[in-house]
């Protein structure tokens, strides 16, 4: 029952070392989310993206503005053992495919891999050829649509068509019915939205985590933001003061 | 979680561990001093690291666990092994504890500015957040630790902060590892894969 | 009738048909397919004396009735998914430990350590331990969340099990509880070994126990 004790040679070379730690057998560049790596043997630095020499890689991978201050660049020689909130960690290998991923759970991807973010917020797209790395709360299922996800319970999906948002019939009433759609009304049974799946593919899910994800949506709020003229920020304003007033009842 | 069979021996357990038992057992909690005579209470009423253990006698099994936490066993035979306190399950009575000081690590990591060393022959369990990975260190190959997800030690380990150059220019730009720990020496270094938060020299 | 299959250590999956019906804690549907709908529910079948004594012993967990034609995923918060199938026995499972169960089921509240007499229920209040229980009696399948998965252990009348109450998720059989301070240490409460009160399980059945001191 004791734990086998690893080295530098002895721990795998890009595969699991438990469900939960992943080791990278690094020569070269890898992009890593901060705060991921738990340990490592060898000569391994790393980078922030705006640091010079790494201008050309990241203009040739890295098209996320949005998370670009949440990664780094680990170069170097060595192995390097990646973790995640003690969740499952899993490798992918992408071969002239794409697949998009909840960006909180995406650990570290090889630069062979362009990163991009995508429609849905709070998810980002991995295309081309390559290695990355996830992580997902419990081991990942994977499922074919037709399926309707839980938002909190979808980890991500490969070459089928973007999601669209599903509404239980109750939960349109309620807001026909009342003037309840500026105000945010809730539905009932917790389970009135999902993200729905059709076409050809595969969806990837995990059993439901409190996903942090506040930051992520106001990011891409403000990021949206910039698209809106003057008519339209005076809008979002009236918009805002109104829900402000109705949360501080 | 760790079931512990107990024909009349004594163990020792981290406090409000017990989950569940079969038999006859008692349970007792430790004098201030944790076993450790006066000193080793005064040395850890000026550490800040509370005696968190108490003494389980009986006949039968008792189930230990924490917070679902993984749990490691660990044979010592006359070696030492340096624990948070917190992630000390439980022991074999006949082993000594006793405080280590440990300087800035305790603080980066969120834990207390001492550690607990135990020392002797016997079985000790210890609790991380998923299973932990022994890592051997070996002269000449450094290991490199994130301070959150530090365990314990045992061997004959030096420890300081990774601060090369290039370290230097990551901080202030927030790297996300932005202290590090290299262990030289020989011995081996538990880690486990998940972070624990509140340490004051997160950046 | 198909049983709950259990997908991994965390999620399962449950058909959903006429005749077939589920209660499920509210938000705790990953995902489906077909034509499955989901109401929230107060009684959770446990008709209206049920929901009064849920609502007595504070077990305000929110449940849905889920109808329909089709499959259900469920999981909850990340938790451990444990399922247990009952032919004609009744399972002792505290309300909020429920993930999903057969809507067949008979669904009841009684108060555990009441064998103990007064002292019991004092005690029980003093660690402040919900120790209400929900009873599910009947032939179906019952999904119960955990910290850490469980354990299953054997009740004989040789062997009492001591559980502390805070790793306690659920019993089955036929078995006496009460709640019990561990020997020598009822002068020690507030400083103690954090060992104080226990709930000890005597008869012939199985107690599944938790590896946390985590309520949900």
């Amino acid at each position: 029952m004791t734990t086998p004790t690893y080295n530098r040679v002895s721990l795998p070379s890009n595969d699991n070392v438990n469900p939960y730690v992943f080791c990278v057998d690094l020569n070269g560049q890898w992009f890593a989310q901060k705060g991921k790596m738990i340990a490592y043997y060898g000569q391994i630095r790393f980078e922030s993206l705006s640091a010079g020499p790494l201008d050309a890689l990241v203009a040739a991978n890295f098209h996320s503005p949005l998370y670009a201050r949440d990664w780094i660049v680990a170069q170097g020689q060595g192995k390097l053992l990646l973790a995640d909130r003690g969740f499952d960690v899993n490798s992918y290998d992408l071969t002239d495919g794409n697949l998009t991923i909840r960006a909180g759970n995406l650990l570290a991807f090889e630069p062979g891999l362009d990163l991009k973010q995508s429609i849905i917020p709070g998810f980002l797209t991995l295309i081309g050829t390559g290695r990355f790395i996830a992580a997902s709360n419990g081991p990942v299922h994977f499922v074919e649509p037709p399926v309707r996800v839980d938002p909190q319970a979808l980890l991500g999906w490969a070459d089928c068509p973007s999601p669209c948002h599903h509404y239980d019939h109750s939960y349109v009433r309620g807001v026909l019915g009342t003037a309840g759609s500026l105000l945010g009304i809730r539905g009932t049974s917790g389970e009135e939205h999902q993200f729905d799946f059709t076409g050809e593919g595969t969806v990837l899910m995990q059993s439901s985590e409190v996903v942090r994800d506040t930051e992520t949506v106001l990011r891409d709020l403000e990021g949206q933001i910039g698209m809106l003229g003057a008519g339209g920020l005076q809008r979002l304003q009236h918009f805002i003061a109104q829900r402000l007033a109705v949360e501080r009842d | 979680m760790l079931a512990v069979d107990l024909m009349g021996e004594t163990i020792r357990a981290l406090n409000g561990s017990m989950v569940a038992y079969d038999g006859q057992m008692t349970f007792k909690r430790q004098g201030i001093t944790g076993g450790e005579g006066l000193r080793g209470a005064l040395r850890r009423r000026v550490a800040g690291e509370g005696m968190t253990l108490m003494e389980v006698t009986g006949h039968g099994t008792v189930y230990l666990a924490h917070e679902a936490a993984e749990v490691t066993l660990i044979p010592l035979q006359g070696d030492t092994l340096y624990v948070e306190s917190e992630s000390l399950l439980a022991l074999d009575a006949g082993l000594r504890t006793g405080v280590q000081f440990v300087g800035l690590r305790g603080m980066s990591s969120g834990q207390g500015l001492a550690t607990t060393k135990v020392e002797g022959h016997g079985m000790v369990a210890i609790l991380s957040d998923g299973p932990a990975v022994a890592l051997e260190v070996v002269p000449g190959e450094p290991l490199q630790v994130d301070p959150h997800a530090y365990v314990a030690h045992r061997g004959q380990l030096q420890q300081d902060f990774v601060t090369d150059v290039n370290w230097r220019t990551v901080l202030g730009q927030g790297s996300g590892e932005s202290v590090q720990f290299r262990y030289q020496g020989h011995g081996v270094v538990y880690v486990q894969p998940a972070e624990r938060g509140g340490g004051v020299l997160e950046i | 009738m198909p049983a709950f299959s259990p997908i991994n250590s965390k999620m399962l999956q449950a058909p959903v048909g006429p005749g077939r019906e589920l209660y499920s804690r509210r938000g705790a549907m990953l995902a489906y397919v077909g034509q499955v709908y989901f109401e929230p529910t107060v009684t959770a079948g446990a008709g209206i004396g049920g929901a009064l004594g849920r609502a007595m012993a504070g077990e305000h967990v929110p449940m849905m009735r889920v109808t329909g034609q089709g499959t259900v995923m469920f999981g909850y918060g990340g938790l451990d998914v444990t399922v247990i199938d009952l032919q004609g026995d009744t399972l002792y499972v505290e309300a909020d430990r429920l993930l999903v169960h057969d809507a067949s089921l008979q669904s009841g509240t009684m108060f555990l350590g009441e064998q103990g007499g007064l002292a019991g229920v004092i005690r029980g209040q003093v660690t402040g331990q919900g120790l209400f229980t929900t009873t599910l009696t009947g032939h179906g399948s019952v999904a119960v969340l955990s910290h850490g998965g469980v354990i299953e252990l054997p009740i004989t009348p040789q062997r009492p099990v001591h559980v502390d109450p805070q790793a306690y998720v659920a019993h089955r059989g036929n078995v006496q509880n009460r709640l019990s301070t561990s020997l020598g240490l009822r002068d020690l409460i507030g400083r103690g070994s954090g060992e104080a009160f226990q709930l000890e399980l005597s008869g012939q059945g199985t107690v599944y126990v938790q590896a946390s001191e985590k309520k949900i």
